[in-house]
């Protein structure tokens, strides 16, 4: 246990002083605070243009539509605010050498590559998600307890899953050094997750649950939300979570052991 | 201009042998333009239950699929490759060169067209068996002004983000202006949805706006949604703004240079 505190102490010690060197630029903090609130409009508007009229869309109401949103803007706000700014970090350190700095801290490198660089302005995404949810909780009514439990459990497996995507993608970082573009091809494919799962057609969907598992924090709780979802389910959530976390755990020590630092 | 007619088959070749060599990276990046793909099958179900805005379920698959090309074929990377120059002080470099270094990138993102419909070509023919009847072979005059106008977008495009890489002189944040502008973009220019689609109110302020010249009316051309002779009016908005873009990038290049002197490169 004391591990995991140790962990937690250093990961929240990062974020703090990520976040202090952010707010020294105060100009650029501004600015990047328009840009992160342009980016967070322009996410959430088309369903605005989609449910202009009233109805439904492959059986969702707007307000079943604006759970998936919001989490989408959830998970846009935690990985892209916290996670992605780290991946561009990653690949330029390996190419210039500066990685050995990092390997030669005594915690866990994967800490300290995952929470290094924060982007503040993903602060409107999780305003967003909020309001979205909140508007979605006044409109539909509120869920049961299980059922938010539920969507709760899957909402952590499909960020986890996420994140060890991300993961993957800056391990490979350090056998292709050129992959800070698969960055943009990992958020582009993501994009589908702003949208009910049952829009895409099967294959789509089946891409969308275990490669790039992002309805599983999206579509999988929004659902369950409303009580639908059974233990295959969750079983496949939590398998799909598993497989990618273990995976990428692998991927990351085996990436660290082909790291040959510049100087050597 | 002699000089560039002189050096423009040179050029053409380190091009095309540029675009070869990143092939692997060209490749990601085509494929990130996915959007087209989501957005029409979120369209489809949303036509499901009826036309939107006269646009049945063929129409919507006609359109996201001109959408797709004309996205390709005007993508540009230009803004990235300037503010990298520009940060390491690699501009010094292309500027010996005596011909103007936004040509030696103007080629290389042209060239790069014919890579980019090779690698959509699967996509559109995967669409076509799902949905066949998307494909209406555009008028020839209909396809005329698709080529002016396609040509305007691409121009515009290019030189949107000349400006936002040149802004790079004065700013370190050029690529997060360039992103919050992609998402206002993104928006309005017709890439998530038709134009046609938004409340009635809006489409003056839509139409007099650069982000339908940049990929809207191309792509209303190509999949023919819009009549020959109702295009005069937008594709002169449309030259209007390519030649204010060619203007701010002219002026942004002269201020820039001078600034680029003051660091003492």
């Amino acid at each position: 246990m004391s591990r995991l505190t140790r962990a937690t102490q250093i990961g929240s010690a990062l974020i703090r002083t990520s976040l202090l060197t952010a707010m020294q630029y105060r100009s650029d903090l501004a600015f990047d605070a328009f840009a992160g609130l342009l980016r967070t409009i322009a996410t959430s508007a088309p369903l605005l243009l989609v449910f202009q009229r009233d109805q439904t869309i492959a059986g969702w109401t707007l307000p079943e539509a604006a759970w998936v949103m919001s989490l989408y803007l959830l998970m846009q706000g935690i990985l892209g605010g916290l996670v992605e700014p780290n991946l561009g970090e990653v690949v330029e350190s390996v190419r210039s050498g500066n990685f050995d700095l990092v390997l030669m801290k005594p915690a866990d490198a994967q800490l300290l590559v995952s929470v290094r660089t924060v982007a503040p302005s993903h602060i409107w995404d999780v305003l967003a998600s909020i309001l979205l949810a909140g508007w979605a909780v006044s409109q539909g009514g509120a869920p049961t307890p299980v059922n938010a439990l539920v969507a709760f459990g899957l909402l952590i497996c499909g960020l986890a899953s996420m994140y060890a995507l991300w993961l993957m993608a800056i391990s490979l970082s350090f056998w292709f050094v050129r992959v800070d573009n698969l960055r943009f091809l990992l958020w582009s494919a993501a994009d589908a997750g702003r949208w009910p799962i049952q829009v895409f057609s099967g294959w789509a969907r089946t891409v969308l649950t275990f490669v790039i598992p992002v309805a599983l924090l999206t579509s999988f709780p929004a659902m369950a939300l409303r009580g639908q979802w059974d233990l295959s389910a969750l079983a496949t959530a939590a398998g799909v979570a598993v497989t990618f976390v273990v995976a990428s755990r692998l991927a990351w020590t085996r990436a660290l052991a082909s790291y040959t630092s510049a100087s050597s | 201009m002699r000089h560039l007619l002189r050096a423009m088959p040179t050029l053409l070749k380190v091009s095309v042998a540029r675009n070869v060599a990143y092939r692997a990276e060209m490749t990601i990046w085509i494929l990130t333009a996915t959007m087209p793909l989501i957005m029409l099958a979120l369209w489809n179900a949303v036509a499901a239950s009826g036309p939107v805005a006269g646009f049945g379920q063929p129409e919507i698959a006609r359109y996201f699929v001109a959408t797709l090309v004309v996205r390709q074929i005007t993508g540009a990377w230009v803004m990235w490759e300037l503010s990298h120059l520009i940060r390491t002080g690699g501009m010094s470099a292309h500027l010996l060169r005596p011909m103007h270094p936004l040509w030696t990138y103007a080629v290389w993102v042209a060239t790069a067209i014919p890579f980019r419909l090779v690698i959509l070509t699967p996509i559109i023919l995967a669409v076509g068996t799902w949905r066949p009847d998307l494909f209406v072979w555009p008028a020839p005059q209909q396809f005329a002004l698709f080529v002016v106008s396609v040509t305007m977008a691409w121009i515009t495009s290019f030189l949107v983000q000349c400006a936002f890489g040149l802004a790079s002189f004065w700013v370190d944040k050029s690529d997060g202006m360039f992103e919050s502008w992609n998402a206002v973009w993104g928006l309005l220019s017709g890439y998530v949805a038709p134009l046609a689609f938004f409340p009635a109110a809006w489409r003056p302020v839509l139409d007099a706006l650069p982000f339908r010249g940049m990929l809207g009316l191309p792509v209303e051309l190509l999949g023919g949604f819009l009549r020959p002779e109702d295009a005069a009016r937008p594709l002169a908005i449309q030259a209007a703004w390519m030649v204010v873009s060619f203007a701010l990038v002219m002026t942004l290049w002269r201020r820039g240079l001078v600034r680029n002197g003051a660091f003492g490169s």
